[in-house]
């Protein structure tokens, strides 16, 4: 019932909003439809929200990391080693400088660590961005290797084992909640998403992102510096996986570097779930964020039957792409025959 | 003379091999352990499933795009094999057990082919996303776990062609009976891509699809048949696997793409297709395999293993990717060399 107050209500808006966002709304309702009257109790309760929110927000910010670096035309597979780096990095400096500080001097530091891993987060993704851009080197190939190296160089400074042992006040970023309602994750996530949503509407940055993945060659005629703009579309991605690997740092208490490997797949999914086009110049932001709240929730659902084996979640996100893949690609040939028509 | 020292500079091959041999005389200054016969071997030894897998890649590459899938179909065509012979107590000769394999890889392989000849869809993705069916399947599915395997195909594995002992040492090491599959797999894969349309129509579909298609080749069967038979020889790779390590081991395969992917496109192999040696691939999965199996040997910590694997693919195919592009300028057209 409630769902369908909700599309009502949005029925104007809907005529304006893409195409494939209302889509994605409508199958998000039916998981949400589903859940409410297949396990009324535990799905339609506070706590399973709010579990939902907290853990989304990891790898939806990675997500949205991947999904603009796709939309200019490329991908980024490293982003989770780029996390483990900047949450590794950031355990190290926290445990060196906070782990017998005063209270006050423990705030700056925690500051410095969050500043470093944002730092190094940039610096990873202009490497990747710089190598795409400068060298022409397919994007694929290029974050293959920096993933490689990411994850090389996060083994070596933490010498193989789980970073812990950080300040307890940071945790609450990862645990905690505001107003004890929304946890600070997800909030996280959400002003996240508001941001770029932002970067890729309104500003030039985002406009020639879509330019770049639509027709590179176009673009540099028209006078855009290309490498400029995937440098920095890659160290966007870079930065959104510093504040994930943050997050999971604040949650876990710990860091490795071989932490959330299964995420890369899962990122490209929502991405690709989420409407854009992997050879890209289409899709946008709020497209992805629904696509990562649809594969949560759907994840948190298949968790209340505890006769499905968790190993039936790998089968069912590599079909759901395929399917997705498919039913995107007929309805975009629908699309362009009645355009010709 | 002149003409060959040039085509011989221009290529990424000769890089690398100059590269193997700065590499391995460092390791042999250091340790004096690289060029001793059981290292050789053992070396050897470690390259003969990557080099299969090299093979899918190379294929997957040269036609289309990067192929990801192979290693879990490698598992999951094994483990139906192994358990197949497991349940119905089979002991004949290993080959029915490959036969078996083969039949699944290939059924898999068809999968990927046929969506993404039928939707034009990026082949990674499709991969990606096959694969991760393919690891549903065997572990939500079968609950694959560890198995001892049939005493057949554990002969087989033991079975040697070669044995070695360091004199000095006291180490040996020796060469499976896999290898010469690895060696009839290749002379294969030169014969049909030099000798045959279809294999002319591999590169032909690589370096550009409208010309080829113009050109007469049917290019949807080729890319469908390259996928296909990616399936087939990802199949013999996981059991040529499964036999040398004397068990299967389930979740030994996933994550194996990476490596190989890197060591085919550090060999030359141009990503955007079409072009592409087999030497190349051998001594691309030899650098990496060295880098992975030697680098104990001059005493550089294990952790320090993916930092070099990571800088080798991003400054090998930095070097790669410029020196495509010159050629490119220069304007010369693509070639199927081997």
């Amino acid at each position: 019932m409630s769902s369908k107050t909700a599309t009502g209500k949005k029925a104007g808006f809907f005529s304006r909003i893409d195409p494939n966002v209302s889509r994605l709304l409508v199958v998000f309702f039916i998981i949400f439809l589903f859940g409410s009257i297949a396990k009324t109790g535990s799905f339609l309760s506070m706590g399973n929200f709010q579990t939902i929110g907290k853990q989304l927000s990891e790898y939806g910010l990675m997500a949205l990391g991947v999904g603009i670096c796709m939309i200019s035309g490329g991908i980024d597979l490293s982003t989770v080693y780029i996390a483990n780096l900047c949450g590794i990095s950031a355990a190290l400096f926290m445990q060196k400088y906070a782990t017998d500080a005063p209270a006050g001097t423990q705030m700056m530091v925690m500051t410095g660590a969050v500043l470093l891993a944002l730092a190094i987060g940039a610096v990873c993704g202009a490497f990747n961005g710089l190598l795409v851009a400068r060298f022409n080197i397919p994007a694929m190939l290029v974050t293959l290797g920096t993933y490689q190296l990411y994850m090389g160089i996060a083994i070596v400074i933490s010498k193989g084992s789980t970073v812990s042992g950080i300040p307890k006040s940071f945790t609450i970023f990862g645990t905690g909640m505001l107003f004890g309602i929304i946890p600070y994750s997800f909030l996280v996530f959400l002003l996240t998403v508001v941001a770029l949503s932002f970067l890729m509407r309104h500003t030039t940055l985002g406009t020639r992102i879509y330019l770049v993945g639509t027709n590179a060659k176009s673009a540099k005629f028209a006078g855009i510096n290309n490498n400029i703009v995937l440098i920095k579309t890659y160290m966007i991605s870079g930065l959104v996986s510093a504040l994930a690997g943050l997050l999971s740092l604040s949650r876990l208490n710990s860091a490795k570097a071989d932490f959330g490997s299964s995420y890369t797949m899962q990122c490209i999914l929502i991405v690709v779930l989420g409407g854009v086009n992997p050879n890209g110049g289409s899709g946008n932001i709020s497209g992805i964020a629904i696509g990562v709240v649809i594969l949560q929730t759907l994840s948190s659902l298949l968790n209340m039957f505890p006769n499905i084996s968790n190993y039936y979640r790998d089968f069912i996100w590599g079909a759901a792409l395929i399917i997705i893949l498919i039913a995107n690609n007929l309805i975009n040939a629908r699309h362009t025959r009645k355009l010709s028509s | 003379m002149k003409q060959t020292v040039k085509k011989l500079t221009s290529r990424a091959e000769s890089y690398v091999f100059v590269i193997i041999l700065v590499l391995s005389a460092v390791i042999q200054l250091r340790s004096g352990l690289f060029y001793s016969n059981n290292n050789i071997v053992d070396i050897v030894r470690s390259m003969i499933v990557p080099l299969i897998y090299a093979l899918c890649a190379y294929l997957a590459f040269v036609s289309t795009g990067p192929d990801v899938s192979f290693p879990l179909i490698a598992a999951l065509s094994s483990y139906l094999a192994t358990e197949i012979a497991l349940k119905t107590g089979y002991d004949g000769p290993v080959i029915l057990v490959f036969i078996i394999a083969v039949f699944f890889g290939l059924l898999m392989g068809a999968v990927n082919g046929l969506i993404i000849v039928k939707f034009n869809f990026p082949s990674l993705i499709v991969t990606l996303a096959t694969s991760s069916m393919y690891s549903g399947i065997l572990f939500g599915v079968f609950e694959a776990s560890r198995m001892d395997l049939p005493e057949n195909m554990y002969n087989y594995g033991k079975a040697s062609l070669l044995s070695v002992k360091n004199a000095t040492t006291g180490l040996g090491s020796t060469l499976p009976t896999t290898f010469l599959i690895v060696v009839g797999l290749y002379i294969a894969a030169y014969l049909v891509l030099n000798h045959t349309m279809a294999g002319r129509g591999v590169f032909a579909l690589g370096g550009d699809e409208v010309s080829a298609q113009r050109a007469g080749f049917n290019t949807k069967l080729i890319r469908f048949g390259v996928f296909t038979v990616n399936g087939g020889l990802a199949a013999i790779a996981g059991v040529c696997y499964t036999v040398m390590s004397l068990k299967y081991l389930p979740a030994e395969f996933a994550g194996g793409e990476m490596v190989v992917i890197a060591a085919v496109i550090l060999g030359g192999t141009r990503m955007s297709g079409g072009f592409g040696t087999l030497t190349g691939c051998v001594l691309g999965t030899m650098l990496l395999t060295m880098v992975t199996n030697s680098l104990i040997l001059v005493g550089i910590p294990v952790y320090f293993q993916k930092v070099f694997i990571g800088a080798f693919i991003v400054i090998g195919t930095a070097l790669s990717a410029s020196s495509g592009r010159k050629r490119k300028s220069a304007g010369k057209g693509v070639a199927a060399n081997v």
